[in-house]
């Protein structure tokens, strides 16, 4: 199972299966430029693989105001 | 996926180019485009002094950052609004991120100056208040600007901001702001020159820019801020950039390289300015658009009625 905090929004989401980045992305319906996926300190490309047990965070790059 | 330059692990991709960088080699990326701009426009002479605007967002702290460290004479200048639940944790956020990197921090306070928005939202009576809200900033930008000595005013537009600001321009083939839209205004009528040194990087590369350099994510955004413009439009030009990399940075480059001046012969001259009667800043009309702004506000405190005093604000230069 991987865990994944969407911000702004606040939401955690929990997904059973790992997988990568791009297979991620395509479950939140967001583009590789779209959103920050960040592990720890590190920001995370779509070829990159989640292990399970992992928690990332999701970012909107879009400004708000 | 490896960064093209050092071979390291990529920690960002850029389809618009097609290419990807480790942190470093991505801020090397990063400070050459905003150096490019820079130089292509002719937006800053050595020595000169930069007010850069500081909203508490990725892209205007970003763009602080970034002229700092490329050896600019830098200050921020905050506009403080007044608005429960954002202002003043934005305020909070700016001091923390402009202290440490001993940048100076000029804060204008618009309740100070009989401009709280939650009031100027009332006082329009249900009317869009971004627009209020920006013409409110920009009044407050090219004020301090002006009084301050300051020779630049920069402002932490991105490629998305000014695309979908141009898209907008054309979809009403307004001649009159397609002439003069641009990453570089020059000083003259009293207005500080303007420059937009993140007009060639996208909000996805100001936002890896801020996350990697350690600037923190601001998370008050503004309660009115769902109304604001050009966010359709963004979407639209996402989805072309997604099948066509790199049509952004091409439609903005070409309409400044082969569009703008074409518009220039059509536009035909601004209204002279004069300055306000009551602020002294340029405007068009006998008072400015926000002093008409202000007379509503306390005319509302009062308890009085007035005229419409936002009426002109659309057509005000400043």
């Amino acid at each position: 199972m991987i865990t994944v905090i969407r911000e702004p929004e606040g939401q955690t989401l929990t997904f059973a299966k790992a997988g990568s980045v791009r297979r991620l992305l395509n479950l939140l319906g967001e583009r590789c430029t779209s959103v920050l996926v960040i592990r720890g300190r590190e920001l995370l490309t779509e070829d990159r693989m989640l292990r399970p047990g992992e928690t990332v965070i999701v970012r909107s790059v879009r400004s708000r105001g | 996926m490896k960064c093209r330059r050092c071979k390291a692990p990529a920690q960002v991709k850029l389809p618009s180019h097609n290419t990807g960088f480790c942190p470093d080699c991505f801020f090397r990326f990063f400070s050459g485009q905003v150096a490019r701009a820079i130089k292509d426009h002719a937006m800053i002479a050595p020595g000169e002094r930069v007010l850069v605007a500081l909203s508490g967002g990725k892209d205007s702290l970003a763009l602080a950052h970034e002229l700092k460290e490329q050896g600019c004479d830098v200050t921020g200048l905050h506009v403080y609004l007044g608005i429960p639940g954002s202002s003043d944790a934005s305020l909070a956020h700016i001091r923390a991120f402009c202290e440490p990197r001993g940048i100076p921090l000029l804060v204008h306070s618009t309740p100070d100056d009989g401009l709280a928005i939650p009031e100027v939202k009332e006082a329009l009576k249900g009317r869009p208040i971004c627009s209020a809200c920006g013409k409110i900033k920009r009044h407050a930008f090219n004020r301090a600007a002006r009084e301050g000595g300051f020779d630049v005013l920069a402002t932490g537009h991105n490629l998305d901001d000014e695309t979908a600001r141009l898209f907008a321009n054309t979809l009403r083939w307004d001649a009159s702001y397609l002439s003069d839209q641009g990453p570089c205004l020059p000083a003259e009528d009293g207005f500080a020159r303007k420059i937009k040194p993140l007009y060639r990087l996208s909000e996805f590369e100001t936002a890896c820019y801020s996350f990697l350099k350690g600037i923190d994510n601001v998370v008050a955004p503004c309660p009115y801020s769902s109304g604001a413009s050009f966010t359709g439009h963004k979407v639209l030009l996402e989805d072309l950039e997604h099948t066509r990399p790199g049509a952004k940075i091409m439609f903005y480059e070409n309409f400044l390289k082969n569009g703008r001046e074409a518009f220039r012969s059509v536009a035909g001259s601004s209204p002279a300015l004069t300055p306000c009667a009551r602020c002294g800043s340029p405007t068009v009309r006998e008072t400015c658009g926000v002093c008409g702004l202000r007379r509503m506000v306390a005319a509302r405190r009062a308890g009085l009625f007035v005229e419409d005093g936002a009426a002109g604000l659309e057509d005000e230069a400043c």
